[in-house]
């Protein structure tokens, strides 16, 4: 009898001090110093990265992602107790706006002192043609109005929302304006690194106006090309590369497909004579073999830009100690930080850049083989694309 | 290194350790009635049928979605009480049934569009988005429950242990049986969006099922159903919160390892 109560106090101390000890483990393994002013917290990888070039390598600024970069699109994602930590030491928090953060609109509202850049807002307004303002909303006051508008954005349009297409860094242009926004957010928060933010704002957007430049090179040969699109993320793309998109399913999250969804799209590739398709790797994957079984499409797997790339996939060796940074998110920033001032150690700074031109080549070669009719072209292309795997 | 009790600082660590020292007492107590009736099949379906509740809200056009959840949960528990009073059929078979239909229901409908990734938090919950109002709620149920054990936990153990007996001692046995599944129904939709589907039963059984390998008497098997569940939610919360993963899936560790020692202890020194 006696025994048995001795037993349980055991039991439980015991299961405490390990839970705990190994917790505490953890946490020293984990544990980082931030003495920094500034704490700039984003949504998630995109936003990392387009922060990471504004503010990255700042002296006294923290740039942190919010999710770990391996959640791509951010329905998958559930706030972890670390997560809303984070959120509530923030200072300044980036989203993308446009209704993918809904999840976190809630949280925001919990602290109300947090500024909140909505980077998309000016390309997400104008679609609206809504009562939103028009300047980047940025407004330590405002934040808890703008959380609250979000909030509603979710709540009532939470369909909506994601038919409004919020993939905006997929865009050459509405990432400019996103940049432009995360910049001025900046700016009027934290006016003291205004001149750094500026500064390291135009050499990214003149980095991204290379590229431009380079993409419009290659519409002389997609121009007008029609494309069937396995992630809406990608109609942005098409757009930047003036391509047709003749149809755009889905593939992304819990979604299941349904069988007349499938026979509708063969029908639309076979009237249509699509040859093209452009698709996620990891969504669009059993799709797009079922459908290169049964029709004559290609499917091109292209990047949508929301995970730290996996070293397999990373084209440049220098890349590579970059990206293993990258598993924790403060990594990159404080690389960046530890070489005083240049963010762009090749890791996680870049990755836009690397990978739009990766997206770039793999629509060359696909649109290349396609004009120039070379059956084996077009097989090393597809094996090669897929290799990237 | 941060403070031992560096934790409670945020407000949302609060609302969630309230939470939780509402919600495992009850789970502990409730538990013991569940593992005793053999009902842990019961609860199963029980929180599965939640999706369905949200679905039915939807098609409704119910704003609060709780709302509908919680209702359509009494009248499926109250058919499935219906049913396994009667010993016709296989009492596993129909739940099991009605479980598998209801979970199929709600997908069905929930999913249209593609729209299911928002309804996903539910499969794992998430305790620290719970609001005031919210805890508020469980404290009201809190209180239901323990008049509500003080004026029937006997008779429902009567009832447990045999019940044509309990019937002839004047012991209104379906009215308790009615009541205890409306109750345990409320505390599994007002619980589920902090602990999530796939592991709400194991909450609800695990501490129950730990303390039975111990305890000689009814004090005792309570008396250590709410102990271990108050002990693995707290230090479960603790814990996810230090090593950043989900909190319910730690709290659900932490039970089960608890589980298994008493139940290696029991066998080796209490038989």
């Amino acid at each position: 009898m006696k025994n048995k109560y001795v037993f349980v106090t055991l039991l439980l101390t015991v299961t405490a001090l390990l839970g705990l000890g190994f917790t505490w483990g953890y946490g020293r393994l984990e544990a980082e110093e931030r003495k920094e002013e500034l704490l700039v917290v984003t949504s998630f990888y995109p936003m990392y990265v387009a922060a990471l070039n504004v503010a990255g390598g700042c002296e006294g600024v923290t740039v942190e992602n919010l999710s770990e970069p391996q959640t791509g699109c951010l329905h998958d994602f559930q706030l972890t107790p670390e997560d809303m930590r984070l959120l509530s030491e923030a200072d300044v928090f980036v989203i993308n706006g446009g209704g993918m953060e809904s999840f976190l609109t809630e949280a925001a509202r919990e602290y109300p002192g947090l500024a909140i850049i909505d980077a998309g807002a000016a390309v997400f307004s104008g679609d609206h043609a809504a009562e939103e303002e028009t300047a980047p909303a940025v407004a330590e006051d405002a934040a808890s109005a703008v959380a609250e508008d979000a909030a509603h954005a979710a709540e009532e349009e939470s369909g909506h929302a994601h038919s409004e297409n919020a993939h905006a860094w997929m865009s050459i242009g509405h990432y400019r304006e996103q940049i432009a926004a995360i910049r001025d957010g900046l700016m009027e928060t934290d006016p003291a690194h205004a001149a750094y933010y500026e500064a390291q704002a135009e050499a990214y957007l003149s980095k991204i106006n290379d590229f431009a430049a380079e993409a419009e090179s290659l519409k002389a040969m997609t121009q007008g090309q029609p494309v069937l699109l396995f992630h809406e993320a990608f109609a942005y793309l098409a757009e930047d590369y003036g391509l047709i998109v003749e149809g755009i399913l889905n593939l992304d999250e819990e979604r299941q497909v349904s069988a007349g969804e499938v026979a509708d799209l063969m029908e639309l590739i076979e009237r249509e004579k699509i040859q093209i398709i452009l698709a996620e790797a990891l969504y669009g994957r059993d799709m797009g073999d079922t459908i290169e079984a049964e029709t004559d499409c290609k499917v091109y797997y292209l990047d949508t830009l929301t995970r730290a790339e996996s070293d397999t996939s990373a084209p440049a060796g220098g890349a590579k100690k970059g990206e293993a940074e990258d598993g924790a998110p403060a990594g990159g920033a404080k690389k960046g930080e530890a070489e005083d001032g240049a963010p762009a150690d090749g890791g996680a700074a870049d990755s836009w850049l690397r990978g739009m031109e990766r997206n770039l080549e793999i629509l060359r070669e696909a649109f290349g083989a396609k004009s120039a009719q070379g059956p084996e072209d077009i097989e090393v292309a597809v094996t090669g694309v897929e290799r990237r795997d | 290194m941060r403070d031992i009790f560096s934790w409670l600082q945020f407000d949302f660590m609060k609302l969630a350790f309230a939470a939780i020292l509402i919600i495992t007492p009850l789970f502990g107590l409730l538990g013991t009635m569940i593992v005793s009736r053999k009902m842990a099949f019961f609860s199963d379906a029980l929180g599965h049928s939640a999706l369905t509740g949200i679905a039915v809200g939807v098609v409704f056009g119910v704003q609060d979605t709780n709302l509908s959840m919680v209702l359509f949960a009494v009248v499926f528990a109250l058919l499935l009480n219906k049913i396994s009073s009667r010993n016709t059929a296989n009492t596993d078979t129909v739940i099991s049934v009605f479980s598998s239909f209801s979970i199929a229901v709600g997908l069905a409908i929930l999913s249209k569009g593609g729209n299911f990734s928002q309804y996903s938090s539910l499969l794992v919950g998430d305790v620290l988005s719970i609001t005031r109002k919210e805890i508020l709620y469980l404290l009201v149920i809190f209180l239901v429950t323990l008049v509500f054990w003080c004026l029937c936990s006997n008779g429902l153990q009567a009832l447990s242990l045999h019940r044509s007996l309990a019937k002839s001692k004047g012991i209104p046995v379906t009215l308790l049986e009615y009541l205890f599944a409306v109750l345990v129904a409320l505390i599994v939709m007002l619980s589920i969006k902090w602990v999530g589907i796939l592991i709400i039963n194991a909450l609800l059984i695990l501490p129950a099922a730990a303390s039975r390998n111990l305890s000689a008497n009814l004090r005792e098997y309570h008396f250590f159903a709410v102990l271990f569940s108050m002990f693995s939610g707290v230090l479960g919360l603790i814990i996810s919160y230090y090593t950043n993963v989900a909190t319910g899936p730690t709290i659900v560790i932490i039970a089960s390892i608890l589980y298994f020692a008493t139940y290696f202890y029991g066998r080796k020194y209490l038989q």
